[in-house]
C-alpha cells in the first residue's frame, strides 16, 4: 500500500505531451485509485513504458461505447458543436470507444483511458505487456476495433463464424444458442439426419 | 522419438471445466502447447448492462462457483465507492468472515483434487472431508453451500449470533488438526513430493512478466496479496501473513495454499473474537446510487479480482468489467507445461486452480 509515486501527475504529462486529465483519490483505507485521460491516443505507447519503467503491473482492458450526452436545445441562428471527448478528436457520439488499461501500481490502481473513433485502431501493449495479448484478443472481438501491431490477432473466445462486433448487435437468445425453440431444434436434428421412414 | 500433437479437452477425464488444448509432443515431452478457449461463453458481460444495479448482485455471483462470494463483495466495492457509502464495521467483520469461509473451502478443493490426480485416493477423501466441515458452515450459516449471498450494496445480508459464533469455532477448532494432518502429508509423503517437487515450475521472473496473481505467484515468490497490498473490508484490523514459496513448482503452489487456508481459519478466529456490534447495511432502504465511474478489487481465492463499474443516468450499468485471477494465469501455465512430461499435465493443469467458466463468463 503506497500512494502511488510523488510525481507520477507530471510524468505523465510529459509523456503525452498532447495534453492529460488527471485525478486521484484515496479510500478511507489509504489505497489509492487515479485515472489519467489521453487527448491522443497515440501516445498510449510511452504511457505505457513509463508504467513499465516504474514496475505497474497490466491488470485489465475495458472496452465499451459510452452514451452520447444529452444534447442541450440549440439556440436559434446556431449550430451546436458536436460533443467531443478530451482532446477534441474523438465524437462522443454513443458510437466511439472509450478504453480503460488498469495498471496496478502496488495495491494502488492507475486507469489510463483513450478515446477511439467506431471503426478505428488502437496500438498494442504487448511489446510491454506480455498479458495485454488475451485482453486486445477479446475487445477486437466485441467491438469493431482494431489492434495495431499485436502479434496474435485471432478471435479468442468466439467461433471465426460468429459475426464481429457482438456488443455492438442485439443478438437474440435463440439466435445465440441457434435454435429458436425446442421445436426449431428439434426440426434442425431431423433436417440433418433425413427424412423419417 | 517422434514428434505428434495430442488433443486434450474440451472435454476430458482431467479436466473439471471444458478447455482445449493442443500439446505438441516430442517423445514423452512437451515441446509447445496452444490453448483455445471460449467452450462456456456466456455473454454476461452483456447482460449485467441489460439488469440494474441490484440485480447485478445476484448475477454476479453466479459467475463462478468457487469464487461466488468474491464476485458481489468487488462489485458492491465499485457500486458503494461510486455512491459514496460507507460500510458500517459489523458489515466489514462479515465480509471478511463469507470472504475466507469460502477461501478455505476453495483451497481445500483444489488441494485435494491433487491428491486425486496423483493418485493418493485416501488422502483426497479426506482432505474433501475436511472441506465438508467448512461446507456444513456455509449451509448452516448462510442457508446454502455454493453461492452464498453474503453481500448487498452497503453491507451483508447475513447476520451471525452468539450460538452461531459457537458452532463455528467449534468447527475450526475440530478442523484445525485435520489441516495440519493434510499438510504434514503434503510435506513428508513421498507420493506427494515425487510428483509435485520440481513439477511445472514458474520462475519469479516469469510469474512478474506473465503478470500472475494469486498463489500461482506466491507460490514463485512474488509477495502480492490484495488484503494487503490494497486492504478492503477488515483486513487493515487484521493481523495475518502473506505466504510466498520461491520454487515456483506445484508443489509450492500447493502449500501457499495450505498455509493459506491455516491462515484463513485464524482470520476467522479473530472476525469471530472481535465483531463489533452495529447494523449490517448502511441504510435501511435501497440506496441511491448516482452516475460514477469506480474500480474495485479484491483476493478471491485465485487471487486479484478487478471490477471495473460505469453507471450513467440508467439504473441498469452502462459497463462492468471484470477480469478473474484464472484470466491471467493462463498464460503462465502455458510456460508451466513447458518440457514437461505428458503423465505430470493434467497435475500441472490443475495447480493453476483454473476455472473457465470465470474466465469466459
Amino acid at each position: 500500500m503506497t500512494i502511488l509515486i510523488d510525481d507520477l501527475e507530471s510524468r505523465l504529462a510529459a509523456a503525452a505531451p498532447a495534453g492529460i486529465q488527471y485525478s486521484s483519490a484515496n479510500n478511507a483505507k489509504g489505497v489509492t485509485t487515479a485515472w489519467c485521460r489521453l487527448a491522443d491516443k497515440e501516445e498510449l505507447l510511452p504511457v505505457g513504458a513509463l508504467m513499465k519503467a516504474i514496475g505497474a503491473r497490466l491488470s485489465t482492458i475495458t472496452i465499451f461505447q459510452p452514451k452520447a450526452p444529452a444534447a442541450p436545445a440549440p439556440k436559434e441562428g446556431e449550430t451546436p458543436d458536436a460533443p467531443t471527448f478530451f482532446g477534441g478528436s474523438v465524437a462522443s457520439d454513443g458510437k466511439s470507444y472509450e478504453i480503460d488499461y488498469h495498471f496496478d501500481i502496488d495495491g494502488d490502481t492507475l486507469t489510463v483511458v483513450v478515446h477511439v473513433p467506431n471503426g478505428g485502431d488502437v496500438i498494442s501493449l504487448t511489446p510491454l505487456f506480455r498479458n495485454a495479448n488475451w485482453p486486445e484478443r477479446e475487445l477486437m472481438e466485441i467491438y469493431s476495433v482494431i489492434v495495431r501491431a499485436h502479434p496474435d490477432p485471432r478471435r479468442l473466445f468466439l467461433d471465426p463464424g460468429i459475426e464481429g462486433a457482438v456488443l455492438e448487435r442485439l443478438i437474440p437468445f435463440s439466435t445465440l444458442v441457434n435454435s429458436a425453440t425446442t421445436k426449431g431444434l428439434w426440426e434442425k436434428i431431423m433436417a440433418n439426419k433425413g427424412s423419417q421412414s | 522419438m517422434s514428434n505428434f500433437t495430442i488433443p486434450i479437452g474440451p472435454l476430458h477425464v482431467a479436466l473439471e471445466e471444458p478447455m482445449y488444448f493442443r500439446f505438441d509432443v516430442h517423445g514423452e515431452t512437451v515441446a509447445g502447447v496452444e490453448i483455445h478457449a471460449g467452450h462456456v461463453h456466456r455473454g454476461i458481460e452483456y447482460l449485467v448492462t441489460k439488469r440494474n444495479i441490484f440485480q447485478n448482485l445476484v448475477l454476479t455471483e453466479r459467475i463462478c462457483s468457487l469464487c461466488s462470494n468474491s464476485h458481489p463483495q468487488a462489485y458492491a466495492m465499485a457500486v458503494e465507492e461510486i455512491a459514496g457509502i460507507t460500510v458500517p464495521v459489523r458489515a466489514e467483520y462479515l465480509r471478511v468472515l463469507a470472504d475466507e469461509v469460502k477461501r478455505v473451502a476453495s483451497h481445500l478443493f483444489n488441494v485435494g483434487i491433487l491428491a486425486h490426480l496423483v493418485g493418493f485416493e485416501s488422502l483426497f477423501m479426506h482432505a474433501m472431508e475436511v472441506r465438508e466441515m467448512m461446507q456444513d458452515v456455509k449451509e448452516s450459516v448462510f442457508g446454502n453451500r455454493m453461492d452464498i449471498a453474503a453481500h448487498t450494496i452497503g453491507g451483508v445480508r447475513y447476520d451471525i449470533d452468539a450460538e452461531g459464533i459457537a458452532y463455528l469455532k467449534d468447527k475450526l477448532d475440530k478442523m484445525t488438526p485435520l489441516v495440519a494432518e493434510i499438510a504434514e502429508v503434503f510435506r513428508t509423503s513421498n507420493s506427494i513430493l515425487g510428483r509435485t517437487r520440481g513439477i511445472g515450475i514458474l520462475s519469479h521472473a516469469d510469474a512478474i512478466n506473465c503478470s500472475a496473481v494469486g498463489p500461482v505467484a506466491r507460490g514463485a515468490g512474488v509477495d502480492y496479496d490484495v488484503r494487503k497490498k490494497a486492504p478492503y473490508a477488515a483486513y487493515d484490523r487484521l493481523d495475518f501473513a502473506v505466504h510466498t514459496l520461491p520454487d515456483g513448482d506445484v508443489w509450492s503452489r500447493a502449500m501457499v495454499r495450505l498455509q493459506e487456508v491455516v491462515t484463513s481459519m485464524d482470520l476467522l478466529r479473530q472476525v469471530l473474537d472481535a465483531l463489533p456490534e452495529g447494523p449490517t447495511t448502511a441504510t435501511k432502504e435501497r440506496p441511491a446510487v448516482p452516475p460514477g465511474e469506480a474500480v474495485a478489487k479484491c483476493e478471491a481465492p485465485r487471487g486479484e479480482l478487478i471490477y471495473y463499474v460505469r453507471i450513467g443516468d440508467s439504473p441498469k450499468p452502462e459497463r462492468v468489467k471484470w477480469r478473474v485471477p484464472t484470466y491471467v494465469n493462463w498464460d503462465a501455465l502455458t510456460i508451466m507445461l513447458k518440457d514437461a512430461k505428458i503423465s505430470d499435465i493434467a497435475i500441472i493443469v490443475n495447480s493453476i486452480d483454473p476455472c473457465v467458466s470465470c474466465t469466459e463468463r
